[in-house]
Formats: structure tokens, C-alpha cells, sequence
């Protein structure tokens, strides 16, 4: 059959991964995938070089919108890690419920993308609803609903009131609700599962060899979490569970995040539970000369950070690894085979940005013509495969009550 | 796993081929590899002990670069890197990609961004930099930018005005 290679990308620069995948298609069907990236390189690791200590954090938190507080995190453990100070107990506490206020965040903000990439607008609207008190109550730890800015080396900046406990709590308590009614109304929609399973599909053995991170290796059944496997934080004070299952298509990613956000929510309830008053930092005056190496869960994988000090104010090499750095090629694996209409939806499960998909171009090889498909007309694609199913099954779209 | 036997593993299968290993801390273990031997090193990493590469970092010290290779031991806790180099003015090494392709993206990154190259890797092509970027220009390496006479940038703006028209 004829094979066409069909572009996807480059980028769209407002938001903060452009990416390009070159897809090869034999009709329908996926036969080889490529990925290139930065297109928008803001050469931080350089940057950094040229910062101190105390400045760096700001900068990291601006690697991502949605990772503001994993990158400064894992920052914070390297340079823990190589002058060797502890974190009071209240700083480590602190540190975790930011930590899992930005999953949940981050976790709602992917699985209302996901519902409107396959035409599920209701559930876009409702996931996006219930991010906004996790916005607020981010607003209430640090000041900010984005951006953070809390943490520091040696423990963290800002104080949560011990008086301002107790309705936190409560605020942390009304999302239980929203988010376990969202998570069954997806686990239980029969045109999700007929839409969403066995598609994409990451095995075990290939999630290994290309060591890949956070939901998508748990959602492939490789068990790994920084929380859990080297705990920082407050993550060894309270009990939780690590969730994994086994399929890994794109359905099994979408469970794992959804019953981490419900598992967040329990670990934020469990750290206001146990916090006590008392310091929250350490101070560190000096640097030592040497090398220190940070990793932290975010809410996409692993961030890995490495650095090292010559004993001055400003580190002579800074590395920084993002976990869609490590997730994105393992698209080799899981796009071959797949359809052009689920091919963004891999993209999409893998949560990366969006905002590549932007505009497509389609070249025929042979004739040389080219034909530029919008993002609305991809997504289109998407969609009428949605309703394809849910006509065959007699369904309509999903239903959630109106308030 | 302790980190005792971690340790202990690590000595009894690769310690012939290393010039030394060490402890940082009870989560950290460096590693450090003649560049002869990091392949065979990467590979008892990665396939016999589990190993997951975290990531790659390049440094410039001068006179040579140094490649770390951080393997997460994830059941152990521990974090393994394994350290080697490669000398300047023209750093090559064994591809560890060609074990795993795992590693294939941050060999691209290390090349681009510090010149090292990399024997038998299987995609050897640009990931970081443009694809009109000059060759042999190297952002993380220590002595860049370098200094260019008024004549060199009147001869490269030339040139791109002439690939253009």
C-alpha cells in the first residue's frame, strides 16, 4: 500500500511543549512514528549557571506552569542532597500537600483535555469547574494559584496559619464528592471503554526499555513512584498506596490518574490531620563543593535534576530533566499500528501539551500536493469516531447532572 | 535491597571493570568508569541489576567532558551514576542507546549541546539545535559563545543572504 507521511506540528508557541511527530501512515493505519522537539529551547540549564542559589528556584517554577512546585522540589533535594540538611517536620508537610494540590490540578486540567479531544465536552466543563477550588486553595497555602514560589533549600518560604487548618480542610474535604462522581461517570461510560481500550498500547517490556515515567509507566504495570520508592516530603509519614494497573493502553492511563487524584486528596487530609507548629526551615548558609543529584514525582513522571557546586553563590553545571522528556519517545511503541483518528488521542494520553497539534499538514509523497488540515478538522477525526461507536451502541454522549 | 547490598552486588559485578566506586550518601553510589568500559558497565546496569536511566548530564571541566549516567534503582531507593568521559578537543564515546533506546534522546541532547560523540548510535541525528545552527558550536561547552572578528559575522550574514535568494 501506499505510504504517506503525514507531519504533525511543529508548534504553537503559547503554550510550553511544541512538538513535531512525523507520522507514516498506510492508509489508516500508523506504520512508523518520529518525534522532534525543541522548538522553543529556553536554555535554563545555561541560565542557571548564571543565578544563585536562592534565585534558581523562581526560574525552575517557570519551566512549567503546571510542575511550578516538582521542579523547584527536586531542586530543593539536590541541593539538600549535597549539603546534606534535614527539613523540619511542618516544612515537610507543607512541601507534600503543594505537591498534591498541583496533581490534582494538573490531573483534572488532563482528564477534562482528554473528554474534549474525544468529544466529551460535558466532562471538560466539569473537570474544569471542580480545578478551580484547587486553584483557590493553592492561592491559600503560597499566594499564588500558579507559580508557587514556596519552596527553598532547607525547607520552604511561607507559613500556612495553624488557625486556617481547619477550613482548608474543609475546602480539601468538598472535592471528594465532585471527583469520585467524575471518576465513576468516566470507569463506567460504556463508549469510554469501547473508545479507549487497547489503543495506544505501551507493553511492560517496552515501558522498561524506554524508561519511562509517572502514569505511564503505572499505567503499563511498571510500579515505580519517587513518593514511594525514595521518600521525600512527608510521603513516609502518612500510609498510601501506589496505583498501577497492567493494560496500558490509553484507558489504563486514564484510571491510574483518575484514582490518584481521589489518592491525593486522602494523602492532603492525612498531612493536615498530623501537622503540628513548629519551624519550617533550615537555615543553610553555605554550599559545599560537590555534586547532588534530586528526584521528585510530578504530576507527568519523574523529574530528575542533578547539580554541581565548585562552593561558590552560583552552581557551574545544572541539569534538568522533565519526565515528558523520557515518556515522549516510547511513542515509537505505542503509536505503530494505531489509527490516524486515535493517533492524537496517544498523544494526548500521554499528557504532554496540546498545542502541537495546532495545525496538520497533509503531504502526499507522490503527487507532491499538500493539503493542511486544522487542528478543528483533526479533531473532528477524533470526535466522529466517538459517535461512530455510540451510534453502533446506541448511546448518547455522556450525561452528568446539572447542578 | 540495603544499600550494603546493593554495594555488595555492584563490587561482585562490576568492580573489575571500574577504577572506583564510592558512597556519597545512604541513596546515592557513584561510579566512576574508564570510557573503555562504560558500555559493558551501562549494559550489567541496565539488564542485569534493573536498572531505569533517569537521564544523561554532560559537563565541561576543561579539559575533558564527563558524562554521567544516573540509573534509579527503584525498588532499592538508590541512585547509581555512573561517570565517564571523553577527552577534548574531540570527546568521543561508546552509545549506551545501542543497549536500549532509552537513551537515545539525551545522547542527541549531548551531542548537540556539548560535542560529544557518540560511537554507533543509532539515530545520530540533531535534537536541541536548529538545523541551520553552525557546526562544531557548542552552547554548554565553556568557551562559547567565542569571539568573532566583525569580518566573520560580514561573511556569515552574507552567506545566509545568498542561501536565501
Amino acid at each position: 500500500m501506499k505510504r504517506t507521511v503525514v507531519p504533525v506540528g511543529p508548534f504553537h508557541p503559547i503554550q510550553e511543549e511544541p512538538e513535531f511527530f512525523q507520522l507514516t501512515v498506510e492508509g489508516e493505519r500508523v506504520v512508523d512514528a518520529d518525534v522532534r522537539l525543541s522548538y522553543n529551547h529556553r536554555g535554563i540549564e545555561k541560565l542557571c549557571q548564571d543565578l544563585t542559589y536562592d534565585q534558581i528556584p523562581f526560574l525552575l517554577a517557570r519551566i512549567c506552569g503546571i510542575c511550578s512546585a516538582s521542579h523547584p522540589m527536586a531542586f530543593c533535594q539536590a541541593l539538600e542532597d549535597l549539603c546534606g540538611v534535614e527539613v523540619p517536620m511542618r516544612g515537610r508537610y507543607l512541601r507534600s500537600i503543594i505537591c498534591e494540590l498541583e496533581r490534582i490540578h494538573s490531573h483534572l486540567l488532563w482528564v477534562g483535555l482528554a473528554g474534549h479531544f474525544i468529544g466529551y465536552n460535558t466532562v471538560f466543563m466539569w473537570a474544569w469547574k471542580y480545578r478551580e477550588p484547587v486553584l483557590d486553595l493553592c492561592e491559600k497555602f503560597t499566594g499564588n494559584r500558579n507559580h508557587y514560589e514556596n519552596f527553598k533549600v532547607g525547607g520552604c518560604r511561607r507559613d500556612l496559619p495553624q488557625e486556617a487548618i481547619p477550613e482548608t480542610r474543609e475546602l480539601v474535604n468538598s472535592l471528594v464528592e465532585p471527583v469520585t462522581m467524575l471518576t465513576n461517570a468516566v470507569l463506567d461510560d460504556p463508549v469510554l471503554h469501547w473508545r479507549l481500550k487497547g489503543i495506544g498500547v505501551l507493553s511492560e517490556k517496552d515501558a522498561k526499555q524506554w524508561c519511562v515515567t509517572g502514569p505511564t509507566a503505572r499505567g503499563s504495570g511498571v510500579k515505580i513512584d519517587v513518593r514511594a520508592d525514595e521518600p521525600y516530603a512527608a510521603y513516609d509519614l502518612v500510609d498510601w498506596d501506589v496505583k498501577c494497573v497492567s493494560e496500558g493502553d490509553v484507558f489504563a492511563k486514564a484510571v491510574v490518574r483518575l484514582l490518584e487524584t481521589l489518592e491525593s486528596i486522602e494523602i492532603i487530609k492525612k498531612c493536615l490531620d498530623q501537622i503540628e507548629p513548629g519551624a519550617i526551615e533550615t537555615e543553610v548558609r553555605e554550599m559545599p563543593k560537590g555534586e547532588g543529584i534530586g528526584h521528585a514525582e510530578a504530576p507527568r513522571g519523574e523529574t530528575f535534576h542533578y547539580v554541581r557546586s565548585d562552593g561558590t553563590n552560583y552552581p557551574i553545571r545544572y541539569k534538568v530533566r522533565a519526565p515528558t522528556y523520557m515518556n515522549l519517545p516510547s511513542f515509537k511503541s505505542s503509536m505503530i499500528g494505531a489509527e490516524l483518528a486515535d493517533a492524537m488521542l496517544i498523544v494526548a494520553a500521554m499528557d504532554p501539551c496540546y498545542s502541537c497539534t495546532e495545525r496538520v499538514a497533509v503531504v502526499e509523497k507522490r503527487r507532491g500536493k499538500k493539503n493542511v488540515l486544522t487542528q478543528d478538522e483533526l479533531l473532528a477525526r477524533c470526535v466522529s469516531k466517538t459517535e461512530k461507536i455510540m451510534s453502533e451502541l446506541g448511546r448518547k454522549p455522556l450525561e452528568l447532572p446539572y447542578e | 535491597m540495603s544499600q550494603e547490598a546493593v554495594l555488595q552486588l555492584l563490587r561482585d559485578q562490576v568492580e573489575h571493570l571500574v577504577d572506583d566506586i564510592f558512597v556519597r550518601n545512604k541513596k546515592r553510589i557513584y561510579i566512576d568508569t574508564p570510557p573503555e568500559s562504560t558500555l559493558e558497565v551501562n549494559r550489567i546496569l541496565f539488564a542485569e541489576l534493573g536498572g531505569r536511566l533517569a537521564t544523561a548530564s554532560g559537563i565541561d571541566t576543561r579539559d575533558r567532558i564527563e558524562v554521567l549516567y544516573h540509573y534509579c534503582l527503584d525498588p532499592d531507593g538508590q541512585v547509581v551514576t555512573v561517570r565517564t568521559w571523553g577527552w577534548k578537543p574531540e570527546p568521543e564515546i561508546d552509545s549506551v542507546a545501542q543497549i536500549f533506546p532509552g537513551a537515545q534522546f539525551v545522547e542527541r541532547e549531548m551531542f548537540d549541546l556539548l560535542g560529544i560523540k557518540f560511537r554507533n548510535h543509532p539515530d545520530p541525528r540533531r535534537l536541541i539545535l536548529a538545523d541551520d545552527w553552525p557546526e562544531g558550536e557548542y552552547p554548554l561547552q565553556r568557551d562559547f559563545p567565542k569571539r568573532r572578528s566583525e569580518s566573520e559575522y560580514v561573511e556569515r550574514i552574507e552567506k545566509m543572504v545568498r542561501t536565501e535568494s
